[in-house]
């Protein structure tokens, strides 16, 4: 059982208050009607299942029911950050210009 | 009695006996006694049978890590438990116990056969025998297989006691009491930190029970322990005797089982009897010391060979002498200590054999002060005695060779093949281990979580090393919380420090082939079987251990994994650590199916969630059915009716005059803001603009995947306010996406969710007269056909409650859903049903419900749906919008395989013969005369006797159904092949004439 | 008020059912917080978990960024539900009455705190008295207060009740049992 720190609360908090919900930052098209068959299956169905961070979303269902995003280690299952619905992961450069490439990197500690 | 109980030592109450029985006969023990120390005081060290070879076995140790003295215990009615451990279960007035594994008596084991055909069971014999003739499978080696698998007998009977749970949150909790536990314990919380101190026996003092010599801060140990003990408990540490840590998991979560009342002769009135605890510590501090090994060699089993460890716990802790000439074998110093405390307590210790060259001098001159012989460089050859053991044969070793045998005559064998850290905790987190070359042991590396490891379990040895170790961590555990602290360690005289070797097999002289040396006692896996492995290919100790079973008992090879890897190892020719060590998974002990179920039994297993209306329902005899968590009325018999004909008579009544239904479990939603309307097009297929207020309308709710998730009539209370209604099991997965969708992906829409599922108590009144018994008791609204036709809603008053009152039907007739404040729920049902009487109103359950609505073809999501069905399968393409530019769902209806002919269509199926029910979930196929496997084209989904149609009817999901219209398709059963024509699903009223008043 | 009382001369936890009080659910956005607050007389609170009083015991409890639970005296609700329907024209908010969708049970004594603890994971030791959160009762979503040290109140939806009323009577003998 783990312990998430939930970003609206700021407060840690136990598991059992929590749901997951998938992939993070997977953002549904503004006109799916404009996609193609293959983009608009790849918006369904294909996620990055990363052995290592992986941006994913909870819910704090039994609590502020609040979705929020983490990033969490799937080796070990450590978190290493919880941030708000809609805000940039962290360790992501976006907000300072850098190339879009580099979106994916991410600063785990 | 007690042949073997020595005066003044111990330490219990020497008061009152206890009387136990074993095996039928009586014996008395001692308050504190196992029931493993109790028969040694009678001098019985035959306790069990082995697993495969049914060898005669006693305990080899004093702790929870006991392979071989697994009995039955027996603590009144219903409370029997197989595999208790006689080395750790406490004696209680009147318990019962029986040894276990063996046909005849424990001393003349009919099974004992197999111990003559050894050479059959080798390791992986399971692989090799039994494989022919095929026809001997079922019929010889199953049931035989069967019979003789296993340890131990299942209760058959359901388990009467009571199982506790707790959640506790603490700074530091420390696992294990001993003397690293109690000095890491007193430290931290001299500094102030909230500490819980566990500990798995039913005292405190770890190893210091066993060695009152000891001298700690100038007082006798036991006088320290005691001072310790009333110390912590001044400082407010929380102390759990008889608490076993059981598994370690994520950020210091921790699994406790704690024992309540398994050792109270009568356990207070709704006491549990164990209890679990979920324990969150900031830090974790592992002090669970080490386990001692056994040597490896022929005859190491027998009753009377035990651990020098285990002899000194008997002793000393519990005032009893395992035997009278004990012989001591060891590659450790800590063995001659067992031997001295023996010796000194009247013993005639008949030798000490040491497998090394150069045992510790102190130890040697103690030897020689008290004219024991010392054997060094000297092996055991093998042991004599059928049920108890009477002789060691012991050789010299020079040179790698086995020179000639003598034979010393005793009555116990203390063995001790050193020392391991108990890590299993520590493990269960993916702290690695590294292997230590000087002790020869695997010592903690990297730890994964904020834990500390103090004393033996970092590989420390003696008293004055554990507790300056524990005080020092204890301190770091502090400083680590933010607290000031100081180490203080305590000054010990008189320790038990020593060093010893660790060794694979002890060499032997003749044929090693026919030696019987056990590595793994439990599971009777012996040091060839290792060998043996290897030699047929298993190189990691992975494969060794699955293919011999080393290490896979229940003890999860605590004594026998580090010797079996000595073993493989030098089979192999690597070092150990490049053979590896398997890994070590929670529970650490054997624990109980109660404490983990916890509450969670009987009539508290899950929630059973029930409607305002429920006590009528159950007042008026109804049977319930589950329906996800909640319990529904399902139908209402009456005097010797079944459910067919009961369901018969709600149809008809309510068809024919009104029937009245308990709908509260559907799931509501309040919608409300000024983007509502926005919100709902984007969710529901329907649009839902023009929805006029005061109206309803049917809204089918998609996945993004354009299957149908759920369903559910809508009603428009106002511009911004809509009132959602979802399917029972629906209601929170719903609205759980519909929060998704507000919260992440369009959070610029003004619109808020509420649910008020439980808010509201709904009754549904269907039939040509719902009008005529409702009307009395609206005031605020025309019910007439003009002024509230069917799909509309209204706020007004029912019997005097304020209500939402909808006009909606599913079941084809005219109907109404009342829904009014949960709290006057009940009072509703009653003064409709009283308003009913004359129109003889009739109560239906959810198997009334759900033959009305398939008469009329609605489905229900979940039955005729599976999660793969598209509006346009279903029929139901008429509930999308077809102007709108999108919704959830509607990219992927133009999907190619969505579109793709051949889809399954919901159809209707009328069997030929209209008395023949279809199962629901049977295949339909084109062709009965094609070859098996047949081609399925599609299933059963609703199936049912139609009492407006007087015959059974189904509807079915069939591969391009709707073509298929007219023809006839085949339904293979157990009971023949039916054949049925494809109709349409509108079965009743398909013109919906009925709706029309 | 008392509805059924199960004390025991001896017990150290005693278990309540209350009276239902007068219960919102008030949704609305930081821009319409401000409007909200004077419409309900008091400054609803903007961290999770805390607990604003106002006159008429009025209460309200920030359950989420833009959630708040509003209790008053059950003749009081009509007042507040009429406020805000007239509020709504010029402060868009969703105010929802679920007066009957919980049930609220009381637990005081010294030992309510460990009997709270057979079914909540929380640290409620951290919980300070005065302040209420929504969590987890043995797998129940509840609105869990923290009326004082030793008192606690749990508003459990209605169906699921019994079933937590149950545990707390299981928890409540084991407590008295003293093991």
């Amino acid at each position: 059982m783990l312990l998430i720190h939930c970003p609206y609360c700021d407060e840690t908090l136990p598991e059992a208050e929590f749901a997951y919900a998938g992939e993070a930052h997977v953002d549904r098209p503004a006109d799916p009607m404009a996609l193609s068959d293959d983009e608009w299956a790849a918006f369904l169905f294909i996620r990055s299942n990363p052995k290592g961070v992986h941006a994913e979303r909870w819910r704090h269902v039994h609590g502020c029911a609040r979705f929020f995003n983490a990033e969490r280690d799937t080796v070990t299952d450590a978190f290493v950050s919880t941030y708000r619905a809609g805000e940039p992961r962290p360790g992501t450069k976006c907000s300072a210009g850098a190339p879009a490439g580099d979106d994916m990197k991410v600063a785990a500690e | 009695m007690s042949t073997h109980r020595i005066a003044g030592k111990g330490r219990f109450d020497h008061g009152g006996p206890v009387r136990f029985t074993f095996d039928g006969k009586r014996y008395e023990g001692r308050r504190g006694d196992t029931i493993a120390s109790a028969l040694l005081a009678h001098g019985v060290h035959l306790m069990g049978r082995s697993f495969k070879y049914h060898r005669p076995r006693g305990p080899v140790c004093a702790g929870t890590e006991e392979p071989n003295a697994l009995v039955e215990t027996s603590r009144g009615k219903g409370r029997f438990e197989p595999n208790t451990r006689a080395t750790a279960q406490e004696l209680r007035e009147g318990l019962e116990v029986r040894s276990q594994n063996r046909i005849g008596s424990l001393a003349f084991d009919l099974q004992a056969v197999n111990d003559l055909v050894h050479p059959l069971f080798s390791a992986g014999f399971y692989y090799k025998t039994f494989m022919w003739p095929r026809s001997f499978w079922d019929r010889v080696y199953e049931p035989v297989i069967r019979r003789a698998a296993g340890l131990g007998r299942a209760p058959d009977a359901p388990d009467p006691d009571r199982y506790a749970h707790r959640n506790l949150h603490t700074e530091l909790l420390v696992i294990g009491a001993g003397p690293a536990g109690l000095a890491a314990a007193l430290a931290a919380a001299r500094a102030g930190a909230e500490v819980t101190l566990v500990d798995e026996h039913a005292e405190m003092g770890g190893a210091l029970l066993s060695d009152p010599d000891v001298v700690i801060d100038g007082k006798p140990a036991w006088d320290w322990l005691a001072a310790a003990l009333a110390e912590l408990d001044r400082l407010g540490v929380r102390r759990l005797t008889r608490t076993t840590a059981i598994g370690y998991y994520h950020q210091n979560f921790v699994g406790l089982c704690q024992k309540l009342t398994d050792h109270l002769d009568e356990p207070p009135e709704g006491a549990p009897r164990e209890r679990m605890w979920h324990v969150r510590a900031v830090r974790v501090i592992l002090a669970q010391g080490a386990l001692e090994k056994p040597l490896v060699f022929d005859g190491n089993d027998r009753p009377g060979v035990m651990l020098a460890g285990a002899a000194q716990t008997y002793l000393n802790r519990y005032g009893v002498l395992v035997g009278d000439t004990p012989a001591i074998v060891t590659s450790h110093d800590s063995a001659y200590h067992a031997a001295f405390d023996l010796a000194d307590a009247g013993a005639k210790v008949a030798a000490i054999v040491d497998v090394r060259a150069a045992p510790g001098e102190g130890v040697l001159v103690e030897a020689r002060r008290r004219g024991i012989e010392v054997l060094t460089s000297h092996t055991v050859t093998g042991t004599n005695g059928r049920l108890r053991v009477k002789s060691l044969r012991v050789a010299p070793v020079s040179g790698g060779r086995v020179g000639a045998a003598r034979t010393i005559a005793c009555d116990c064998v203390l063995m001790c093949g050193g020392w391991t850290p108990s890590l299993h905790l520590f493990s269960h987190t993916k702290g690695t281990l590294k292997w230590d070359e000087a002790l020869d042991a695997f010592l903690p590396d990297r730890s994964a979580e904020e834990c500390h490891i103090a004393g033996a379990g970092r590989g420390l040895w003696g008293y004055g090393a554990a507790l300056a170790d524990g005080a020092e961590i204890g301190v770091t555990a502090a400083r680590a919380l933010g607290l000031d602290a100081e180490a203080a360690a305590p000054v010990v005289e008189r320790d038990r420090t020593g060093t010893g070797e660790t060794f694979k097999e002890l060499p032997t002289d003749g044929d090693a082939g026919r030696k019987r040396a056990f590595v793994d006692f439990q599971n009777d896996v012996t040091a060839k079987d290792i060998r043996l492995a290897v030699k047929e290919g298993m190189r990691s100790i992975e494969h060794v251990k699955r293919y011999t079973t080393n290490g896979m008992a229940t003890d999860q090879g605590k004594m026998s994994n580090v010797n079996g890897l000595m073993i493989a190892s030098d089979a192999v020719g690597k070092a150990p650590p490049q053979v590896g060590l398997t890994t070590f998974r929670p529970p650490y002990t054997p624990t109980t199916f109660g404490a983990f179920a916890g509450y969670h039994r009987g009539r508290h297993f899950e929630v059973t969630r029930r409607t305002p209306i429920d006590p009528w329902a159950e007042a008026h005899g109804a049977a319930f059915e589950p329906v996800s968590l909640w319990r529904r009325a399902w139908y209402f018999p009456k005097a010797g009716e079944d459910m067919d004909a009961a369901v018969a008579r709600e149809c008809a009544a309510t068809r024919g005059s009104v029937g009245i239904f308990d709908a509260s479990t559907l799931g509501k939603i309040e919608v409300q803001g000024p983007d509502a309307v926005e919100f709902m097009n984007r969710m529901y297929t329907n649009p839902w603009t023009k929805l006029g207020i005061g109206r309803a309308r049917y809204g089918l709710l998609l996945g993004e995947d354009g299957y149908i998730r759920d369903d559910g009539v809508i009603g428009r209370l106002g511009e911004d306010l809509f009132h959602v209604t979802t399917t029972t099991g629906g209601a929170a997965r719903v609205l759980n996406m519909m929060e998704d969708y507000i919260q992440t992906e369009w959070p610029d829409l003004k619109v808020w969710l509420t649910s008020t599922t439980e808010q509201w108590a709904t009754v549904a009144l269907n039939g040509p007269n719902a009008r005529r018994v409702l009307e009395p008791l609206v005031e605020g609204q025309d019910l007439s056909a003009e002024a509230f036709p069917h799909m509309s809603v209204a706020e007004c008053t029912v019997a005097g409650f304020p209500a939402r009152l909808f006009r909606i039907s599913f079941t084809g007739e005219l109907g109404f859903e009342i829904n009014v404040p949960a709290r006057h729920g009940l009072a509703l049902w009653e003064a409709l049903m009283k308003e009913g009487e004359r129109y003889d109103i009739c109560p239906y359950g959810t198997e009334t419900m759900h033959v009305l609505r398939a008469e009329k073809g609605f489905i229900i999501v979940g039955q005729d749906t599976d999660g793969t069905v598209t509006p346009d399968d279903a029929g139901l393409s008429w509930a999308i919008g077809k102007k709108k530019a999108d919704f959830v769902g509607m990219r992927s209806l133009r999907r190619p395989d969505l579109v793709a002919e051949g889809r399954k269509q919901l159809v209707g199926l009328m069997t030929e013969d209209g008395d023949v029910k279809l199962d629901e979930g049977a295949q339909v196929v084109a062709d009965p005369e094609q070859a098996l496997p047949m081609k399925m084209i599609g299933h059963v989904t609703s199936s049912y006797y139609s009492a407006a149609l007087g015959r059974h009817f189904a509807m079915a999901l069939v591969e391009g159904g709707r073509d298929l219209e007219g023809r006839d398709v085949f339904v293979p059963t157990p009971e023949g092949i039916r054949r049925a024509t494809v109709t349409t699903t509108a079965f009743y009223d398909p013109a919906g004439e009925r709706l029309k008043v | 008020m008392t509805m059924h009382d199960t004390r025991m001369p001896d017990a150290t936890v005693t278990i309540e059912d209350l009276a239902p009080d007068a219960r919102f659910s008030l949704r609305v956005g930081a821009d319409g917080r401000a409007a909200a607050s004077e419409t309900l007389g008091l400054d609803l609170p903007v961290r999770v978990g805390d607990v604003a009083r106002g006159a008429e015991e009025r209460t309200a409890l920030c359950l989420g960024p833009d959630e708040w639970l509003i209790t008053a005296p059950a003749e009081a609700g009509g007042a507040i539900a009429r406020a805000f329907a007239d509020l709504y024209d010029r402060t868009p908010h969703s105010l929802v009455d679920v007066s009957d969708r919980e049930v609220t049970v009381r637990v005081t004594g010294p030992e309510a705190l460990t009997l709270m603890t057979i079914g909540c994971p929380r640290d409620l030791a951290r919980l300070a008295p005065g302040r209420a959160v929504r969590t987890v009762f043995d797998g129940a979503t509840v609105i869990l207060w923290r009326d004082a040290e030793d008192t606690f109140r749990m508003d459990v939806w209605r169906s699921f009740a019994p079933f937590v009323r149950d545990l707390l009577e299981i928890g409540r003998a084991e407590i008295a049992a003293g093991l």
